[in-house]
């Protein structure tokens, strides 16, 4: 009866810690967070001991309470980087840690985190101008600027319309240059800009895959070699279809100002 | 003079995409500004490193390993991962006009042939811009290998 309720809880706190890496890991945290906050909830609710294998689609995790093992897999799907969720976790550990959480409240408040996220038209209005100030700091003039922050406003929206779609990332990305490319020639075309490679070039930098690069290298660098090269294949791919994105615009539309 | 006017420009400039990528990451709402402040402080500390002359790539290696720093120091505060500041942050530096130039001069010598002249842009701008990714990122990385060995920083 004693063992049955013992192997019950460590059942619950193996759920919660494996939830706990699975909602890092899909929301873009590095692999040593993943592996280290799991951990220390683990520890927190008191096994003895955290162990976990993480690759790019799959996390293994078990926990070792008094020589007892007990294990869990759980699938993967990247849900996009949402810092907050991360942020969220993080809160949730260490209040534990404090004895401030016991298992009930953990696990409901993992249940209640919901993702941030933004309004649409801030999104649109800040990354353009974002790319609008690219544009400045790579030396464009205030023409160049105009046509960057249309052309990466309208960019934007059509990868948050596609998002909504839930179309595979690198279609969207392969999609969302081309639409950036397209209207950024246009109107260098039209206003006769002189510095219009400038111009082209910051109207995409909104495709710039900057979490995953910085994640993966990270991830190498701390002896998360696999999860690392995944990132780092997976952004690579990401830039290739950028790239693809901004040729095919180029090429149908015949523009002529690349260099 | 001129050195003050163009880093209070550069600092605002980069402070708008610092808070722009912040929004595509999904920044707690509470922690835009400091990623508004890292980024700006973060530019100026490159503008100020390449006015000196020093490398466009060690300038960089430097700023970011300053941006980590200043990102563990305001993680503890903030109860968060430093990731949450410091990756916005470094954003306005990443070389994409760089790497944009690289990919074009690529397309252009399959279209129209290998001459030396492009080959040389594509191999220049695609170094620069890998150094410059790799000095970003492992400038983040190494503030919280050395100061954090033992234990995490939050």
């Amino acid at each position: 009866m004693e063992f049955d309720k013992v192997h019950q809880r460590q059942r619950e706190i193996t759920r919660l810690c494996i939830q706990c890496a699975l909602l890092l890991l899909q929301h873009g945290a590095e692999s040593m967070l993943v592996e280290q906050l799991s951990t220390r909830l683990g520890k927190a609710l008191g096994v003895d001991e955290v162990e976990s294998s993480i690759s790019a689609n799959a996390i293994v995790l078990s926990t070792i309470y008094k020589g007892h093992c007990l294990t869990s897999t759980r699938k993967n799907v990247d849900r996009g980087i949402n810092m907050h969720v991360v942020t969220e976790v993080q809160r949730i550990v260490i209040l534990t840690e404090h004895r401030l959480l016991g298992i009930d409240e953990v696990e409901k408040r993992l249940n209640h985190i919901k993702p941030l996220r933004y309004p649409r038209w801030l999104m649109v209005l800040m990354v353009g101008l974002s790319c609008a100030s690219f544009c400045k700091l790579a030396g464009g003039d205030w023409d160049a600027v105009l046509a960057t922050l249309l052309a990466s406003g309208v960019a934007m929206y059509a990868r948050q319309v596609i998002t909504s779609f839930q179309i595979n990332p690198l279609i969207n990305f392969f999609a969302t240059a081309f639409v950036a490319t397209t209207v950024a020639g246009w109107l260098v075309d039209w206003m006769d800009i002189s510095k219009a490679s400038i111009a082209m070039a910051s109207s995409v930098l909104l495709l710039v895959p900057g979490f995953p690069l910085i994640n993966s290298v990270a991830d190498m660098f701390k002896g998360h070699i696999n999860t690392g090269i995944a990132r780092w294949v997976m952004a690579s791919l990401l830039t290739l279809s950028t790239c693809i994105g901004v040729v095919v615009a180029i090429t149908v539309w015949g523009f002529r100002s690349w260099l | 003079m001129n050195l003050i006017l163009t880093l209070i420009e550069n600092m605002f400039l980069a402070a708008i995409p610092a808070v722009g990528f912040a929004l595509v990451f999904n920044v707690p709402v509470k922690a835009l500004k400091y990623c508004a402040l890292l980024g700006a402080i973060g530019y100026a500390c490159r503008t100020i490193l390449i006015y000196y002359q020093f490398p466009l790539e060690w300038s960089t290696l430097l700023t970011s390993m300053l941006t980590g720093t200043i990102g563990i120091r305001w993680s503890r505060c903030f109860l968060a991962h430093p990731k949450v500041f410091t990756v916005a942050a470094v954003i306005p530096m990443f070389p994409g006009v760089f790497a944009y130039k690289a990919m074009i001069a690529l397309v252009e010598i399959s279209h129209k042939g290998y001459s030396a002249e492009l080959f040389e842009t594509m191999i220049t701008y695609f170094l620069r811009a890998s150094f410059i990714v790799g000095a970003l990122s492992i400038g983040l990385s190494l503030p919280a290998l050395w100061l954090y060995r033992r234990k995490p920083s939050v």
